[in-house]
């Protein structure tokens, strides 16, 4: 369907006439700011086609406030080759005209064509509504209503149907739905929708059969143990009747009663051997006895002898430590007289040597005393040289500081001459020979040169005089300090006693020649007598005394004798004192201990003498012999006794060991025991039997298998019906699954022409997503390749502007789909997809130029910048009004 | 000469759960009556003596009343009772019987042989040689003794005893108390009663099982009945009867539908079923829609007439015709789903495709009476 030229009179915001012409068969771009009138023109073409110009709820047409208006929409469009052109006028004027080529309706006839041309109704009174509109509703976009897609869908979905299976050829089942539907509500009475869990009545047969299969395992168990009881009651009452005709205990008592006599013969002889067995440990006793004494006897005897033997060691040993004795008292005798021999000779040894000694001391000390008397005689002699010097010296003293000022003084007067002879007027005269001049006081003849420092009268012979006065008062002043100068110099002088510097430089030097010689004298004298004079008179006096000492001394020594040359040196006369003394002293040692031993040896001696008597009286005793022969007399007789006795011992043991007492014992405990336990089982079975009876009674009263039985019949019963539900609730859920694939499939297939648009322009939004469809042919989900992977969303979770966005291409797979089935198809846009961002915008204009190649495409809008790059140029409702 | 009824295998206390509770009900109740039953026709056939061969009661622990029911069904005939404890009931320590006698159940006209000892009835001129069960299981031959046992030489021998004997019975039947062929002569029996196999049986001149009153279980013997026994001397050989006294006849059909006149035939089968009949009923081979749907009714038909109907359609193949299909209007998709039913009924899950495909079938059929009425 094209729309090629509009024309609105009176109608709403028109109130002048307006047309459109030359409409693109693709896309046209309308463009105006808000109230410009492009919703009014979109209404226009929608109540030109969705109300009865007959209505009469249509006053909303008229512009605002004309009421006698008759609101006219005149529209030229073709379908394929066929031309239309339909003029409607509503409420004032109310007229409807529809050329078809050269073909032309009026009035209702008109309206019906174009509703089964374009696929949609009108209303049965009143405003046309949403639910008429079909198709065109679909296509036709309000203004903010693109992401609503869900309602138009609806509203238009038997003419999308139509055209489906125009394409596809096929139908669709008839009556499969209701049949699904039975088969759904069938099997979820059985199963729960969503897990296909057993439910209701299914649920009910599983737990009964279980229940009663698990009554059964229980009542099984009772009855085994109650099988088992009588199988129990069985035995016992064999075993009763075994013991009843057998009595078993008896046996067993009559073997414990022989048992035990035989145990007591057994235990008499056991006393027996025992008062044997103690005898023979008498007798043992007695021979050890006799035997004692036997053996004190000999031991006596051969006392005797050793202590003889003993006696005769001991005297040996006395005689010998007692010749011992003797030996060292000889030794010693020697050893002291060598002692006192070497000590006389320490003693005259001693004598010679201080003797030697003193002499030598004597010698030295003269000679002390005369080197003392040399030094203190020269020492006295400097003395008195000394004291002449300094006498020398006191007479040509001069003080040093005397002679430096007489120096100074002298250097002084010397400058100030030099001073008054360069101030002083020179005079030079070269007088002719023979003729003088007198100059002052003094007359020159020849050549010569004086000086003048004061006025001086030149006597010019001959001539007169001339007075000469040297210029300035300088000097006058030179000449009085150089007078106060030497005034100065010669007071000293005198005070000096001296004539001239000179003499004073000689007396100086003198001076100083005695003083050296002073300092010399003085060290001579330190050396000779350091201490002073005094003391070497003092240590003259000392050494001669000590020489008086020294020969006092040896004048007590007694005289020399020619042997004194003989002697040893003191030191070797005191070795052999020495080695004398020490001998005497080991010797003296040795006799202390052979005396010693000698003594021991004696005492040892006396005892064994003592002992040896004792021994004897005992061997010597007269009623010995008649002892030792009861003794030996005694021993044969028990010994006798006692093999006699060992011989019944072994008898008695032997028989004992055959008898095995121990185990007879323990013969008549088992015996006894057996007998006990069998009694105690036997009455104990009897308890045993008649509590199994009265157990088994009161259970068989139960009926237990006849209840068994019941169980069985109402599990078998219950199984059955368990059976019948399950095969029920599988073929149902077989069925239902069967069903479901069956039409999924088939609506997949009748859906595929659609999906094939969808996709067309979904892959220009977003590569690679799917848009699924759902069996009313509404978007359902869209599934696309996000960050994450693939992402599932539902549609109507989408944001609003992918919503709207989907929502047009939806539309737009709509109309490729109508157009395949040769329906008209028209697509307006009033001021769509002001939602989306830039991007999806760019993406969007794509989808729509590449929709308009297919599809007359109407766009309206107040944001002309944003369509800028549709392709076409937008045309300016302004513009439009102003050219009419 | 000497009558008796000989008779065994009452099962007392047997209950039905392979059926409808009520059914069942009956069936259980049968045994009582077939007791009764027994006795009456002691009583008409005035024989001297009732034997009863083992297995009176289903079960050791059946109910005091169940025990006193029992004893007071048995009142038609005054007679002497021979009763005989089988593997059902042996005598243990603590049986039935003993529970039996503690009650004071047991009528004084009533033997039952607890001990194998020689029972002997003088005022009959009969020496009874029983060989009771005593112990659950039994591997051994209990008439053994038969032969080594003395009794008056005036008086018949007749020998009472329950088990199979060996190499007689089919194969498959492992009974575990065996009896050796032959023990009849061996033992100089006149006649030897046995019980335990549940139909008429005759192993020798001399020796017979009366099978069970009534009939217990689908396998198909000679059950139902009781067997008069007519002794007219020592040495000769019994004249044996059997005289009918089942209530209820037990049925196994196997039917299998090959061709659509197999169809008619089953249905004629089914609708014979009378009020005595308790049938089990195997349908296999393959039919359309409308031979199911037929089967189905007449099965409904047959459940309200004869005492119980087992029916199991499990093996039968459902093969709709192109006729069923139009008639089901099953267009679209539902076609398909029908096709791919009837393919599915080859595979694993033969059984389930078949239920679905009879369901789908069920709900077509109910919405098209809805729409057409």
């Amino acid at each position: 369907m094209r729309l090629s030229r509009i024309r609105i009179e009176q109608f709403k915001k028109f109130r002048q006439p307006i047309e459109i012409k030359d409409l693109e068969p693709g896309l046209n771009l309308f463009t105006g700011p808000n109230e410009a009138g492009k919703s009014t023109i979109v209404s226009a073409i929608r109540a030109a086609f969705f109300e009865r110009h007959r209505s009469t709820s249509v006053d909303d047409l008229r512009p605002w406030g004309d009421t006698s208006a008759s609101p006219t929409v005149e529209l030229e469009f073709s379908i394929g080759e066929t031309r239309y052109r339909l003029v409607k006028s509503f409420l004032g004027k109310k007229r409807c005209e529809l050329q078809i080529g050269t073909r032309r309706l009026d009035s209702t006839e008109a309206e019906d064509h174009l509703a089964e041309l374009l696929g949609f109704r009108y209303a049965g009174r009143g405003a046309s509504d949403s639910m008429h509109w079909g198709i065109p509703g679909l296509l036709w976009i309000q203004q903010g209503a693109g992401h609503d897609i869900q309602g138009p869908v609806t509203h238009a979905i038997d003419h999308l149907r139509t055209a489906l299976n125009a394409s596809l050829g096929e139908i669709a089942s008839s009556s499969g739905d209701s049949v699904l539907a039975t088969v759904e509500a069938a099997r979820n009475e059985l199963l729960t929708p969503s897990t296909g869990k057993p439910k209701g009545a299914y649920d009910e047969a599983i737990k009964q059969e279980a229940a009663l299969a698990n009554d059964i395992l229980e009542l099984d168990a009772d009855i085994a143990a109650y099988r088992q009881k009588v199988d129990t009651l069985a035995a016992l009452r064999r075993e009763h009747a075994a013991d009843e005709a057998e009595k078993p205990w008896i046996g067993f008592r009559t073997q414990e009663r022989a048992a035990a006599e035989k145990l007591e013969e057994i235990q008499r002889i056991e006393e027996a051997l025992s008062n044997e067995k103690r005898r023979a440990a008498e007798l043992d006793e007695r021979i050890k006895l006799l035997h004692g004494q036997l053996e004190t006897f000999a031991r006596q005897e051969k006392e005797l002898e050793t202590r003889e033997a003993e006696l005769e060691s001991i005297r040996q040993k006395l005689e010998r430590a007692t010749a011992l004795v003797q030996e060292w008292q000889s030794k010693r005798a020697e050893a002291e007289a060598r002692h006192e021999a070497a000590r006389e000779t320490l003693r005259l040894a001693r004598q010679a040597d201080t003797r030697l000694k003193l002499m030598r001391e004597l010698e030295a000390t003269r000679l002390k005393v005369k080197e003392a008397a040399d030094t203190l005689e020269k020492a006295e002699k400097e003395q008195v040289a000394l004291v002449e010097l300094k006498r020398q010296a006191a007479l040509t003293e001069i003080k040093l500081k005397d002679l430096e000022q007489l120096r100074a003084q002298d250097r002084q007067i010397r400058e100030m001459q030099i001073r008054l002879t360069a101030a002083a007027t020179r005079l030079r005269f070269a007088l002719e020979d023979g003729r003088s001049i007198g100059i002052g006081n003094e007359s020159v003849t020849g050549t010569g040169e004086r000086l003048l420092l004061e006025t001086t009268t030149l006597t010019l012979p001959g001539l007169g005089q001339l007075e000469i006065a040297p210029g300035g008062s300088d000097l006058t002043q030179l000449r009085a300090e150089a007078k106060q100068l030497i005034d100065t110099y010669e007071a000293l002088l005198q005070r000096l006693g001296l004539p001239s510097l000179e003499a004073a430089e000689a007396r100086y030097r003198a001076y100083t020649q005695h003083l050296a010689d002073i300092k010399t004298a003085e060290a001579t004298l330190k050396a000779l007598a350091p201490q002073g004079i005094e003391p070497l008179r003092t240590e003259v006096a000392v050494q001669r005394a000590r020489v008086q000492e020294l020969e006092q001394a040896l004048n007590l020594l007694p005289p020399e004798t020619p042997q004194t040359a003989k002697l040893p040196s003191v030191s070797e006369a005191e070795a052999a004192e020495e080695a004398a003394r020490l001998s005497l002293e080991k010797i003296n040692e040795s006799l202390h201990e052979a005396r010693l031993t000698a003594g021991k040896e004696q005492t040892a001696f006396e005892t064994a003498t003592r002992e040896l008597a004792a021994a004897r009286a005992v061997v010597d005793d007269p009623q010995r012999p008649e002892r030792v022969a009861a003794a030996n007399r005694d021993l044969v007789d028990a010994r006798a006794e006692q093999s006699t006795l060992a011989a019944r011992i072994e008898a008695l043991s032997r028989q004992l060991a055959e008898a095995r007492p121990d185990i007879l014992k323990q013969d008549v405990e088992r015996f006894r025991r057996s007998a006990e336990q069998l009694e105690k089982r036997y009455n104990e079975r009897l308890d045993q039997l008649t509590r199994l009876e009265i157990e088994l009674q009161t259970a068989g009263a139960q009926g237990l298998e006849e209840r068994r039985a019941e169980l069985a019949r109402d599990h078998a019963q219950a199984k059955r019906r368990l059976e019948e539900l399950r095969r029920r609730a599988e073929a149902l859920d077989y069925l239902l699954r069967l069903l479901r694939d069956k039409r999924r499939a088939l609506t997949q297939r009748l859906q595929a022409p659609l999906q094939k648009h969808l996709s067309r322009y979904l892959q220009l939004l977003f590569p690679g997503a799917c848009l699924d469809i759902d069996e009313n042919l509404s978007p359902r989900s869209l599934t696309r390749n996000g960050s994450n992977g693939t992402e599932l969303g539902d549609f109507e979770d989408l944001s609003f502007g992918a919503r709207e966005q989907m929502g047009i291409i939806s539309r737009l797979a709509y109309a490729g789909l109508l157009r395949e089935a040769g329906r008209p198809t028209l697509i307006i846009l009033d001021d769509a997809l002001v939602h989306s961002d830039e991007e999806r915008l760019a993406q969007m204009k794509r989808v729509l130029f590449d929709a308009a190649t297919r599809h007359q495409i109407l766009l309206f809008t107040c944001h002309p910048a944003k369509w800028r790059d549709l392709g076409v140029g937008a045309r300016s409702l302004e513009a439009i009004r102003a050219e009419a | 000469m000497i009558k008796l009824l000989h008779t065994a295998d009452w099962q007392i206390g047997k209950l039905f759960g392979q059926f409808k509770p009520d059914d069942g009900a009956l069936l259980a109740e049968a045994r009582f009556k077939a007791v009764e039953k027994l006795a009456s026709l002691a009583t008409e056939n005035r024989v001297d003596l009732v034997l009863v061969a083992g297995d009176v009661f289903d079960a050791q622990g059946v109910a005091d009343k169940t025990i006193h029911r029992l004893f007071n069904a048995m009142a038609g005939f005054q007679g002497p009772w021979i009763l005989l404890p089988g593997n059902h009931d042996a005598a243990l320590a603590e049986s039935v019987w003993t529970r039996a006698e503690r009650l004071k159940a047991i009528p004084p006209n009533v033997t039952v042989c607890l001990q194998p000892e020689p029972v002997l009835l003088d005022s009959v001129g009969v020496a009874l040689l029983p060989a009771p069960l005593t112990q659950r299981h039994t591997y051994t031959d209990l008439t053994e003794w038969f032969a080594s046992a003395e009794t008056p030489a005036d008086m018949l021998r007749i020998g009472l005893a329950h088990g199979s004997v060996q190499g007689v019975l089919p194969e498959d039947i492992d009974s575990p108390n065996p009896i050796v062929p032959g023990r009849a002569e061996q033992a100089r029996l006149d006649y030897l009663a046995l019980g335990d196999w549940h139909g008429v049986k005759q192993i020798d001149s001399r020796t017979w099982y009366s099978g069970t009153p009534e009939t217990d279980r689908f396998r198909s013997n000679e059950s139902g009945r009781a067997l008069l026994v007519e002794l007219s001397e020592q040495g000769a050989l019994p004249a044996v009867t059997p005289l009918e006294t089942g209530q209820y006849r037990w049925h196994s059909e196997t039917l299998e539908l090959r061709v659509p006149s197999d169809v008619e035939f089953a249905l004629q089968t089914i609708s014979a079923f009378g009020p005595a009949d308790v049938v089990e009923l195997k349908l296999s081979g393959q039919t359309d829609l409308g031979g199911y749907r037929r089967l189905c009714a007449a099965i409904e038909q047959a459940r309200g007439k004869a005492r119980s109907v087992l029916a199991d359609l499990s093996a039968l193949r459902l093969e709709p015709t192109a006729e069923d299909i139009d008639a089901l209007k099953a267009d679209g998709y539902l076609g398909e789903v029908i096709a791919e039913l009837r393919a599915n009924q080859d595979g694993a899950d033969a059984e389930i495709a078949r239920e679905a495909l009879a369901l789908l079938a069920g709900i077509l059929d109910a919405q098209h009476a809805k729409a057409g009425g």
